[in-house]
């Protein structure tokens, strides 16, 4: 996102109020991870609470994607506890599903259906997993591709759709499933600077409701209007985790300072 | 200095060579001497290749005659398509009863009611009619043509195919006129449109019961004479032969492939030696292996038909050669695509199912319908073990006696035949192909 865009969404919205209770939903434990050899995850603690939202950033290759990707399992940890909305995740994939219905994901790269229809894409979920009628899954589609401003979108294919509309199609679909827990794995890196803008609109929009989000992103400018907490990890580790005020103004590790003057 | 131009360009028409015929030929054919004289010589040897071949099969052929002596005596030089002509039941029933064909062609006739449907473009549920077809059709048909006894089994069968086959028709009619469905159109003829939807899933089960009782009660009082399979033969058997093939080898190959990329590491392992060890072997050795080693390990008194054994055995060679072919479409699935499933709740058989098969099938078509007219052409092989197929049909001909000796003209039928069967297959590929490309257009 360019400096002027970030300034134009803090200049509307202000910073959002904290949405943060004190029931913990996502609760990590000792989380080791390694990719063969490789150590990918090192002891990694986590708590996250109820309509809290964080934003995780760090230097590429430092594991934050796959952190979020174990909270639902797309990787599987080796060492450690993760508990998500009371369950324990394991090797039983009855609890898997379960959590997948609770999580919602959006990628990097969108992950649409190509061979399905916009609604189609969105109805997926609702009529094969929640096994709600086609009639009600449709009208919950259309509330939410209402909510990510693409209604007329909804007979076309994603083909046919920009990165920008790809994407909030995407995080409408994640929401059809009525997930408590939002998971963005890069949401915006794979898009042209102007519709950055449009996808971040509905995730400011989204972290308004009181979702509980967990984002992992290289803008700033949404960090200081959303996060409640700005998590930096660097080879693995956790390095410094603050709110986002603190973290920009006062970062305390020397390897958070070294990426902040990078970026910023 | 900045560099403005003020005013817009005009689009100007395109060069004669790309909106003119006149212009193609020119740029196309005759753009240099020798492009010129390359054309004129291609054009002179598909001029004679044309021509002999138009008076050796049409010009100067014999198409009425009563035996080969009278061909010749007619035109010495010119095709006898009067003993192909002759032979033409032979060719397509092979021996089967000539006062029973009805019932092949019959056969021919209910497949294509049932398959029609497909092809229309209001009529919904396709995916229903289309495994109906695999999984009913052959039941009903395979007691047309063989007749006999029915035992339970086959008796329901039979009557759950023909009431499918009545369901899918009216179903078809009333989708093509007002783009309904049949089961709408029932309640809304009851007049129940504004019960529940529990009361109107009763209802429709109440009349799909009855309906089968009825059925079943109708096809007790009939059946039809037994014809053994050794009568089978020529076109029909080819067609039943890889029809069989064709229609159990995709689920089959389905199953085999999902299973070759199984985390489970004994399925894994079974399917892929299965799948190696078919295709590491020729059809033809599966083929005697089935007729003739495959009886020697069964118990004293084990006697299968060889019709059967020869089914099976092309049935599992193409399951795995569509094996390999449904896998490498699979392989071409990204990661994400499973990512993006898993995260909306779907387990392994609904991703698989709804999201990754499809994609992947699509992406195979070419392959698949390249690999159904391989299998189509291979069962001519069955002629080598005592079928007479239709190849069998054609060759033995020459060994009848008023024909004897006419090899060419029945040979070049048969390729004409398989031509005709294969090029539309072929055709109807691409269209399939370019109907349900839903990711590139843009």
């Amino acid at each position: 996102m360019t400096a002027e865009n970030m300034y134009e969404i803090q200049e509307v919205r202000g910073q959002l109020a904290s949405a943060a209770s004190s029931e913990v939903i996502i609760d990590l434990n000792k989380v080791n991870k390694w990719y063969g050899t490789f150590h990918v995850l090192k002891d990694i603690d986590l708590t996250v609470h109820k309509g809290e939202r964080i934003v995780v950033c760090g230097p590429s290759g430092s594991g934050k994607s796959t952190l979020i990707r174990c909270i639902n399992h797309l990787e599987e940890h080796q060492e450690g506890d993760i508990v998500v909305d009371g369950i324990t995740l394991d090797q039983n994939l009855k609890n898997i599903d379960h959590i997948r219905t609770e999580v919602g994901m959006v990628f990097q790269s969108f992950n649409l259906f190509p061979h399905l229809t916009i609604l189609e894409n969105l109805t997926m979920g609702p009529i094969w997993v929640r096994k709600l009628p086609k009639v009600e899954a449709q009208e919950i589609a259309m509330k939410y591709l209402e909510r990510v401003k693409i209604p007329e979108q909804a007979d076309k294919y994603p083909g046919q759709l920009s990165g920008g509309q790809q994407q909030r199609v995407a995080i409408a679909r994640s929401l059809c499933m009525n997930p408590k827990i939002m998971l963005f794995d890069e949401p915006t890196s794979a898009l042209d600077p102007e519709m950055i803008k449009e996808v971040l609109d509905v995730m400011v929009e989204l972290a308004d409701t009181g979702m509980t989000m967990i984002v992992v992103t290289h803008e700033m400018g949404f960090a200081k209007i959303v996060a409640d907490r700005v998590i930096f990890m660097d080879e693995g580790d956790i390095v410094e985790q603050n709110e986002p005020f603190e973290f920009f103004k006062n970062p305390q590790h020397d390897r958070t300072k070294q990426f902040l003057s990078q970026i910023l | 200095m900045a560099i403005v131009t003020t005013e817009q360009t005009s689009p100007r028409e395109a060069p004669l060579s790309e909106r003119s015929i006149v212009g193609w030929v020119h740029k196309n054919l005759f753009s240099s001497v020798l492009n010129s004289i390359l054309t004129i010589i291609s054009l002179y040897v598909v001029y004679i290749t044309v021509k002999g071949l138009w008076v050796w099969g049409i010009g100067d052929a014999v198409w009425i005659a009563d035996n080969r002596r009278q061909c010749f005596k007619i035109s010495i030089d010119g095709a006898c398509w009067a003993g192909v002509i002759a032979w033409l039941d032979n060719i397509f029933y092979g021996r089967y009863p000539r006062e029973e064909l009805w019932r092949v062609n019959l056969g021919a006739i209910l497949l294509f009611i049932w398959m029609a449907p497909l092809w229309l473009p209001r009529v919904k549920a396709k995916i229903f009619i289309g495994l109906t077809t695999v999984f009913l059709y052959p039941f009903l048909a395979g007691y047309l043509f063989a007749g006999g006894g029915k035992d339970i089994f086959m008796q329901v069968m039979i009557s759950a195919a023909i009431i499918c086959l009545a369901g899918n028709t009216v179903h078809s009619i009333i989708g093509m006129i007002t783009g309904g469905s049949l089961p709408e159109a029932l309640i809304r003829l009851l007049g129940k449109k504004d019960t529940s939807e529990k009361t109107q899933r009763n209802i429709l089960y109440g009349i799909l019961g009855f309906s089968f009782v009825m059925v079943f009660l109708w096809q007790l009082g009939w059946s039809v004479e037994t014809v053994s399979w050794t009568k089978w033969g020529g076109l029909f058997l080819t067609l039943v032969v890889s029809g069989v093939g064709i229609a159990s080898a995709l689920p089959g190959g389905i199953i085999l492939a999902l299973g070759r990329r199984s985390k489970l590491p004994v399925i894994r392992v079974l399917s892929t030696a299965f799948i190696e060890l078919f295709r590491s072997v020729p059809l033809i050795t599966v083929l005697f292996m089935a007729t003739t080693m495959f009886p020697l390990f069964m118990p004293e008194g084990f006697v299968l038909n060889k019709l059967v054994q020869v089914i099976i055995a092309v049935c599992l060679f193409n399951a795995c050669y569509m094996a390999e072919h449904v896998r490498a479409g699979l392989q071409a699935i990204p990661k994400g695509q499973y990512e993006g499933a898993h995260t909306i709740g779907l387990g392994y058989w609904g991703t698989m199912g709804l999201i990754i098969m499809p994609q992947a099938l699509k992406h195979m078509i070419p392959n698949i319908v390249g690999s159904f007219i391989g299998l189509l052409k291979d069962t001519t092989l069955v002629s080598i073990i005592g079928l007479f197929d239709i190849l069998g049909m054609l060759r033995s001909i020459s060994r009848d006696t008023p024909w004897l000796g006419l090899h060419k003209e029945p040979l070049i039928f048969g390729a004409m035949l398989f031509f005709l069967v294969c090029f539309a297959m072929s055709k109807y590929s691409r269209h399939l192909e370019v109907k349900l490309s839903t990711d590139h257009k843009q």
